[in-house]
């Protein structure tokens, strides 16, 4: 076997060397080049199953000869090495086998591998081939999607149904024979009719409009022509006043006057038929007059059946516009607030004229559900007046008529059955409101014969005539008085700013006929300024510097003494006499704490104002006090007693006549003047 | 400490003018009833008013009890001076001194029982009477103000006896030495003048302004108070408040106090002093200040100590002067309260 394997070997091998001349004989059109062994080829020639079965024989061989070899070999002798040569040669073959079978085993692989990647590609190919074809048919499927969603924009346009168009449209615009089979033709005939349609309308619109405009122009001219006719009215009516006044009978003005009388709420009315009457009887310079809109009045007392019906289903709405709105808490607040101080529409006015044609202007207003009274002042002049500075609050129509009776400011509902009522609404105090709603005085409650006791709150307050009666005289005296004493302090301020103590010649007997010290400044105050003075605080103590007060300053100078005076002016001037107190700039500061004549400068204008009041009524006052004051500092500086030690003449020498320099446990000087013999004296 | 401002009363024209009064009362003078328990006070509007010391120190006393039992109008000017004797008070400011019976006195309506005018020598203006003086001993009055004269009256007869000059200016205080009946006066001239009554002449002059260590120009040279307790005397007003050593005439403590004093008095082994600025000083004779006890008038014109025997219950020291009111001060150390017109 063994033999014939090495034979098969050599043959094998020569003929493995040589069969591949020959192969390549036999393929030499692809080789004729050069003639080289290819195993690749090959390759593709043999079994690879006998190839391994030839592996297998060949392994085993070698095994079988590597056996031999080891039994020669241990055995020994000469015949050993030629054998071992021999076996060692077939041995050195087979490992040759074993070297090609080698080869060929790594060519298969590669070509195997060759292949597998070629398929692989192609694979890859295709699979390639598949997305791109896929993705397309993806695109194409939503082209599709969208091209059959698209809607056009006229399938929103309402057009008329199917029955309707082939009634109406003309047949030149539905062309019956060709829409019916072609829906697309018939939207289009559709469409058309739609817009006909909207032409015939648009035209038509405009002709209306223009025939609107043309009414309208007419309506117009019918309105001029009866608005025309009121005038001709109007004059018919004034010349029948003179045949009237001829006759003694002013019905018209009396009966119109009494027409919307009627109307006004009871206080008012109670205020108006007293005050005619008064102006009737007693005074001619009063007149009143009414005023408001007598429709208003009408309309706050509609029937109540009616009202009560439309009242309830306006309720039921506007609850349910409420809920959907939703206003804040403010506004809620702010209408009930508004709602509470509502005023009748109808008020009053009265008219004082003063012996100087100047007028007091009173508007008396009537706030429901308050049920108090209220006025506005206003004052004008014959002539145009120009305020000084200082005057500023003397004519407002704030605090003209405050205090016309002692401690009635005005800024307090009268009503205690007011302060519940606010209570609810969040008001605090009438104060906020009064330069809307005018003043709500007592005075102006009694007029309209509204009494309010003090302690409880009653129910209702009923106007009462008695009451009215009998304060009107006196009231309407106090602000005859008070008009007219504004307007003296208003005119004499002017001449005060500019450094002038205007006293008149009925007054100049009070005074020396030389008064050196001068006004240099006289200025308005604020009160809480006025309280901050350090030598104020006696009066402030004494609660006589309230707030309904007005303050001023004046600054009287003589040479380097300077002396400062703070003055508390009281509404009811010139009945309360203003008050004043000295602070003395003179080698030190002197005021009533530390110096006794100045205590007494201001006993003489404060205490003894009554000799300086002047003729009457009285309202030189305050220009007499200044002018006193201008005396006092002239006496206390002159008669200040010379003192050893300085060095130098006195400030100021003695120019007034005196009996005595001092008297008394105090050393007053002497601050009375005696008039006409025209020294000083104490008192 | 501010108290904060009252709340304005709705004033009318009658209440204005008596707040106004109020504000620019001075209370001039005091005087204690016989029994202790009434004072008087004097104001310079020329009302009395009469306040019940017991009612007000009582232990029931209410807002009314400080308040006048009655008032009324004594005289035409201010009531510079008020003394009483062991029935009647007298008081005198405008040129007249009346007397009021102190049985009668709190019943309304009262009426003087007599006046009496001393002789003045000018008729143009009635001088004013500053100060009244009672001598017990000769049952005799001295009044002195204006005329710059002392005048002295026999209270039993009503006569003028006697007419001391001497002054040059108006008198403003009086002050009698017990021992040897002796009359100091004190005026506006400056000038201390002792008096003897026996021999109607001037013993002994002091001029107050002429020693360097007491005298301040600035305020003048008038002399306000006196006080003497027999060989002492103590002075003040324009010059400073000293202390004399009347037989020697050399002042001899000085009391540094700045303010012009107007009204001094000796009380156990104090001097009690007060004037402008609403403190009475309380000072040891060495010229120490020992205490100042402020009250509530701005400057204070006058002191009187209740020591009346027949109520020890009432002894107190009332103050008054710039203002409408009396300061009570039961212990000296503090204004227990204040009665008011």
């Amino acid at each position: 076997m063994s033999s014939e394997s090495s034979k098969k070997r050599k043959p094998k091998v020569i003929r493995s060397d040589g069969a591949p001349a020959e192969g390549k004989r036999n393929r030499s059109d692809t080789e004729q080049e050069g003639k080289y062994y290819s195993e690749e080829a090959e390759v593709d020639l043999r079994d690879p199953g006998r190839d391994y079965e030839l592996y297998k024989y060949t392994c085993q061989e070698l095994q079988r000869l590597m056996a031999e070899i080891q039994d020669l070999k241990s055995r020994g002798g000469k015949d050993v090495a030629i054998e071992i040569e021999e076996r060692r040669i077939q041995s050195c073959v087979h490992f040759m086998t074993l070297k090609k079978l080698n080869r060929l085993a790594h060519i298969r692989l590669k070509k195997g591998r060759d292949q597998t990647h070629e398929a692989k590609q192609k694979v890859d190919a295709y699979h390639l081939q598949l997305q791109n074809l896929l993705y397309e048919v993806m695109h194409l499927q939503k082209e599709i999607t969208k091209c059959l969603e698209f809607k056009s924009k006229h399938e929103e346009i309402d057009l008329v149904s199917l029955e309707e168009f082939y009634k109406e449209a003309p047949p030149d615009i539905s062309k019956a024979e060709v829409t019916m089979g072609d829906p697309h033709q018939q939207t289009l005939a559709r469409l058309d009719w739609e817009l006909e349609q909207r032409k015939r309308l648009a035209e038509k619109y405009r002709e209306c409009l223009s025939n609107k405009e043309k009414i309208l122009k007419e309506i117009e001219v019918k309105k001029e022509y009866l608005s025309s006719l009121q005038p001709r009215l109007n004059s018919i009516m004034q010349a029948s006043l003179p045949v009237q006044e001829y006759l003694f009978m002013p019905f018209d003005q009396a009966h119109k006057q009494y027409e919307t009388a009627r109307h006004l709420p009871p206080p008012l009315y109670v205020l108006f038929v007293q005050a005619t009457a008064y102006g009737q009887a007693c005074d001619k310079t009063l007149s009143v007059a009414i005023e408001g809109s007598v429709d208003e009045a009408k309309a706050l007392f509609k029937p109540p059946d009616d009202s009560q019906d439309d009242e309830s289903d306006s309720d039921a709405e506007e609850e349910q516009t409420t809920k959907r709105r939703r206003p804040t808490l403010g506004v809620q607040l702010d209408d009930k607030r508004k709602e509470m101080l509502k005023r009748h529409p109808l008020s009053v006015m009265v008219d004082l004229k003063c012996k100087d044609e100047s007028v007091l202007h009173l508007t008396f207003y009537y706030l429901m559900n308050l049920n108090i009274l209220t006025v506005k002042a206003k004052v004008t002049t014959a002539t145009e007046l120009i305020t000084p500075i200082s005057a500023g609050d003397l004519l407002s129509p704030d605090s003209v008529l405050s205090c016309l009776y002692p401690g009635d400011h005005g800024k307090k509902t009268p009503n205690p059955a007011n302060q519940y009522q606010f209570d609810k609404v969040g008001i605090l105090t009438l104060r906020d409101y009064v330069l809307d709603l005018g003043h709500p005085y007592l005075w102006v409650q009694k007029l309209g014969g509204l009494h309010f006791p003090k302690e409880q709150p009653q129910h209702t307050v009923i106007a009462d005539h008695s009451l009215s009666a009998s304060h009107m005289e006196t009231t309407m005296k106090l602000l005859k008085t008070r008009v007219q004493s504004r307007l003296a302090l208003h005119k004499q301020f002017a001449s005060l700013e500019h450094g002038i103590v205007p006293v008149t010649s009925d007054c100049q007997y009070l005074f020396p006929a030389k008064v050196v010290s001068r006004l240099v400044k006289w200025v308005t105050v604020a009160h809480e300024d006025y309280m901050e003075l350090h030598f104020t605080k006696d009066i402030v103590e004494a609660g006589l510097a309230g707030d309904t007060n007005l303050y001023y300053m004046a600054l009287i100078e003589r040479g380097t003494a300077k002396l400062q005076a703070a003055v508390v002016l009281n509404p009811g001037y010139s009945s309360i006499p203003p008050i004043f107190q000295l602070c003395l700039n003179w080698k030190g500061e002197k005021t009533n704490s530390n110096d006794d004549n100045i205590r007494a400068m201001e006993s003489e204008v404060n205490v003894c104002y009554k000799e300086l009041c002047g003729p009457r009524p009285g309202h030189q006052l305050l220009t007499n006090q200044l002018q006193r004051l201008c005396v006092l500092l002239d006496v206390y500086l002159e008669t200040e007693s010379h003192d050893d030690s300085v060095e130098g003449p006195k400030e100021f020498p003695q120019e007034k006549m005196c009996l005595r320099l001092f008297r008394g446990p105090s050393r007053m000087k002497p601050f009375k003047y005696n008039h006409p013999q025209g020294f000083f004296s104490h008192r | 400490m501010e108290r904060p401002a009252p709340v304005a009363v709705p004033l009318g024209q009658a209440e204005v003018f008596q707040a106004l009064q109020r504000l620019h009362m001075t209370v001039f003078s005091q005087s204690v009833s016989p029994c202790g328990k009434f004072l008087a006070a004097g104001n310079n509007y020329g009302q009395i008013a009469i306040f019940s010391l017991s009612a007000a120190l009582s232990s029931e006393a209410k807002e009314e009890s400080k308040k006048p039992v009655v008032t009324f109008q004594a005289h035409d000017g201010p009531v510079y001076s008020m003394v009483s004797t062991d029935r009647h008070l007298l008081s005198a400011g405008d040129g007249e001194v009346k007397a009021w019976l102190w049985a009668e006195i709190l019943k309304k309506g009262c009426k003087e029982m007599w006046r009496r005018q001393p002789p003045y020598r000018t008729s143009l203006e009635v001088p004013e009477i500053n100060a009244l003086l009672l001598v017990p001993k000769e049952n005799s009055l001295i009044l002195a103000g204006g005329d710059c004269q002392l005048h002295t009256m026999d209270l039993e007869t009503g006569t003028f006896t006697r007419a001391l000059r001497g002054h040059t200016d108006y008198i403003h205080c009086l002050a009698l030495r017990e021992r040897s009946p002796e009359v100091l006066s004190g005026g506006e001239d400056g000038a201390v003048r002792l008096w003897d009554l026996r021999t109607a002449k001037e013993a002994q002059t002091i001029e107050v302004y002429k020693h360097e260590e007491c005298s301040r120009p600035h305020n003048g040279r008038w002399i306000g108070c006196l006080a003497t307790d027999s060989d002492w005397m103590v002075c003040g007003g324009g010059p400073a408040l000293t202390l004399w050593h009347l037989r020697s005439s050399t002042p001899t403590t000085i009391f540094p106090i700045r303010a012009p004093q107007k009204h001094v008095t000796f009380y156990q082994d104090l001097i009690l002093s007060a004037g402008q600025g609403h403190c009475i000083n309380h000072w040891q004779l060495s010229g120490e200040l020992k205490a100042q006890v402020p009250g509530s008038s701005p400057g204070l014109l006058s002191l009187s100590l209740n020591q009346q025997p027949a109520a020890p219950e009432c002894k107190v020291l009332t103050a008054a002067g710039n203002s409408c009111r009396v300061d009570v001060f039961t212990n000296l150390g503090y204004r227990a309260f204040s009665l008011s017109f």
